[in-house]
């Protein structure tokens, strides 16, 4: 009973922090209509038949898989930043007395209904969102009303996210220290060590000298074979990516210290050393996405398109349709993802930010050390992924670059817009900052 | 006594709540100053009055920058920020020092916003670490440092720009008796013993009393002033 009485109190005293809370929904919706998008997308190739249905199959499964990661970022920062607008008034429980299970429980019921909240809203919004996705075409006609996914599907995802929320906000309890006198929240991030470079050189070497032998692999084993060898690769070059991402990233980050001349390259260089882990966490995803677009739009460049089959055509044309869906949406889900993050960190650092200003550092240069701190990562994880996808794809991408210089151009356009989109994200959330240094900190006289 | 900064007739309202009522002051250069009050007095809202973080809603902040007098109330948002960041110097209850830089780079940063070179930079906050102390932590990180060596780094970069005022705002109303005696020394010796005015706010008695004047506020206005040393009648 205590808790219900104390979340009433907590959910009518919330008014102060409305902008956090509209944050938190807004969130939560983007990540509930995404999903449902997604979902909707996969439940329409499903229901394709044809000589190329299993082929769209496994595309979807895999537009899936990689959407998946962007997604569980966005949904861990929404989670993150319902359950850190808690932090202040929890640990004033803490002084009355209350009991720390009492008071993890009053944040897991608050996240956990903000986050339902915002899926709610999320799944109304996609009941907009469909008819327009509808309009996409795949397998020479449009989507149209495959799109819509059962039912139950939207119950599935308001509950999923909610979930998501609610075991989100327990391990995030988990990792900071409630005592009666504050919460703290810092912790040293992991250490990350080098022989991952090594083990990631020797599956990238081993990755390519796999895919210039398929001509042999073809001959030993057949299609299968290859088909097996090429998941393989992709598989391994992925996880590559994600183990070996933060040592580049400490690696760059070492020198943008060594040859910050300036406030915001200091304290930015400074921020991505601080915790490599937690930069990688923000925009690793799009390493995947970034690498599979150049892998697939090259493989599309040069073997479908000039096909003599329409069947074979179309399924190139759709593929790159697929390719460039799945990239935006991607950066969508992490330019949300990061500008929430950058919100919770802002008002996590109030105090912070509030004594720079009054130490006379201008607002520039605190919102141009922010922005560094994710841009810096975010172009070396987009580009390096890419890079990597090239060297990976070599002969091909060369050769890709010299007959089919459009089709590499839209995947070329599709991640610059996409790094826009990212820093407008970024962008949305100076008014954030703005407003925390014009409200000040409350002082005791 | 030349003053340095000079409050006349501050009012300063917040929304229905007036918390100065028309408050005087003078400070002189290499003078140092406590204010005292229970909590809602008014005495954090004087200091930033007076350091222009805050903007009075009557009143004038007179400071003689280098021979000209500018008022600090009439200044811009900008001016007012460029002037905190040139002339005047700052230390807060908690430090409150960007966690991922180490305490040099904290000293450096005022000298890096005003365009110093970053090597010059590091190599005077080195010095001034090495004055107050604690010369073998400017690699350290601040979450490695304790709570007195925290405030010595806040001293630090306060001193950095050189400011004609150092405004301290409970600068030991975190620390142990002990550690809050030593702190206050070195923040004596670096500003007033160079020759800058301190302006510090505190609740406690034993850092008042290591300051030439003591004044007293209740209520937005100052109860109790004593004279300068040598104004005395």
């Amino acid at each position: 009973m205590r808790l219900v009485a104390l979340t009433r109190v907590f959910a009518r005293r919330a008014g102060g922090d409305a902008a956090t809370l509209v944050l938190s929904v807004v969130a939560f919706a983007v990540v509930t209509l995404c999903t449902t998008v997604v979902t909707g997308g996969a439940f329409a190739f499903f229901t394709f038949t044809g000589p190329n249905a299993s082929t769209y199959r496994i595309l979807a499964l895999l537009a899936l898989i990689l959407l998946v990661i962007p997604l569980a970022s966005l949904g861990g920062a929404a989670a993150r930043l319902a359950a850190r607008r808690r932090d202040t008034r929890l640990s004033s429980l803490r002084l009355l007395g209350a009991s720390a299970g009492l008071v993890s429980a009053l944040t897991v019921v608050e996240s956990t209904a903000v986050a339902l909240a915002g899926a709610v809203v999320g799944a109304a919004a996609s009941l907009l969102a469909l008819p327009l996705f509808g309009l996409l075409h795949f397998d020479g006609r449009a989507l149209g009303g495959a799109i819509w996914p059962p039912f139950w599907v939207f119950f599935a995802v308001i509950g999923a996210v909610a979930l998501l929320s609610a075991v989100s906000a327990t391990i995030g309890l988990r990792s900071v220290v409630l005592t009666p006198l504050g919460v703290r929240t810092r912790v040293v991030g992991a250490r990350v060590r080098w022989i991952r470079v090594v083990i990631g050189a020797v599956v990238v070497i081993g990755a390519y000298v796999a895919l210039s032998a398929l001509n042999l692999i073809g001959g030993i084993g057949g299609m299968i074979l290859i088909y097996a060898v090429l998941l393989g690769c992709f598989a391994a070059v992925l996880s590559v990516l994600g183990a070996v991402g933060p040592v580049v990233l400490r690696m760059f980050g070492r020198r943008w210290l060594k040859r910050a001349a300036r406030p915001a390259r200091l304290i930015a260089a400074r921020t991505v050393l601080d915790d490599v882990k937690a930069a990688w966490r923000q925009v690793g995803a799009l390493s995947s996405v970034s690498f599979v677009a150049v892998f697939a739009g090259v493989g599309v460049a040069l073997t479908g398109s000039d096909s003599t089959s329409s069947v074979a055509r179309l399924l190139a044309a759709d593929i790159r349709t697929g390719v460039v869906l799945t990239l935006i949406m991607s950066f969508a889900m992490v330019a949300c993802a990061i500008g929430v993050n950058q919100a919770a960190a802002i008002l996590d650092r109030r105090a912070l930010y509030v004594s720079l200003d009054r130490v006379g550092m201008p607002v520039g240069v605190m919102d141009a050390a922010r922005r560094r701190a994710v841009m810096g990562p975010l172009l070396v994880v987009t580009i390096g992924s890419a890079v990597t996808a090239a060297i990976v794809m070599f002969p091909l991408t060369g050769y890709a670059l010299l007959v089919k210089p459009l089709a590499v151009g839209i995947i070329a356009g599709c991640l610059a817009l996409g790094i826009a989109l990212v820093w407008a994200g970024l962008a949305a959330t100076r008014p954030v900052l703005t407003r925390v240094l014009a409200t000040g900190m409350p002082d005791p006289a | 006594m030349q003053n340095l900064i000079e409050a006349r007739s501050l009012f300063k309202d917040f929304g229905p709540t007036r918390a100065l009522r028309g408050v005087d002051l003078a400070v002189a250069a290499g003078e140092s100053v406590a204010i005292m009050g229970p909590s809602g007095s008014g005495k954090t809202t004087l200091l930033h009055c007076l350091a222009g973080i805050e903007t009075p809603g009557a009143g004038q902040v007179l400071f003689d920058r280098l021979g000209e007098v500018v008022d600090v109330a009439a200044l811009s948002d900008r001016r007012r920020s460029e002037l905190r960041r040139t002339a005047f110097g700052f230390v807060f209850q908690q430090g409150l020092l960007l966690p991922e830089l180490t305490a040099g780079e904290n000293v450096a940063l005022p000298l890096l916003l005003l365009g110093r070179p970053r090597t010059d930079a590091e190599a005077e906050a080195a010095r001034l670490l090495t004055l107050l102390g604690i010369g073998d932590k400017a690699g350290a990180r601040i979450g490695e440092l304790s709570g007195g060596q925290q405030q010595r780094v806040a001293i630090a970069r306060a001193q950095a720009a050189q400011p004609s005022v150092v405004f301290a705002d409970e600068p030991t109303g975190a620390l142990d008796s002990v550690t809050s005696a030593e702190v206050m020394t070195a923040l004596l010796a670096s500003t007033v013993g160079s020759g800058r005015a301190l302006i510090v706010v505190t609740h406690d008695a034993g850092v008042a009393a290591r300051c030439d004047r003591t004044l007293h506020m209740a209520d937005g206005v100052i109860v109790e002033a004593p004279a300068r040393v040598g104004e005395a009648s």
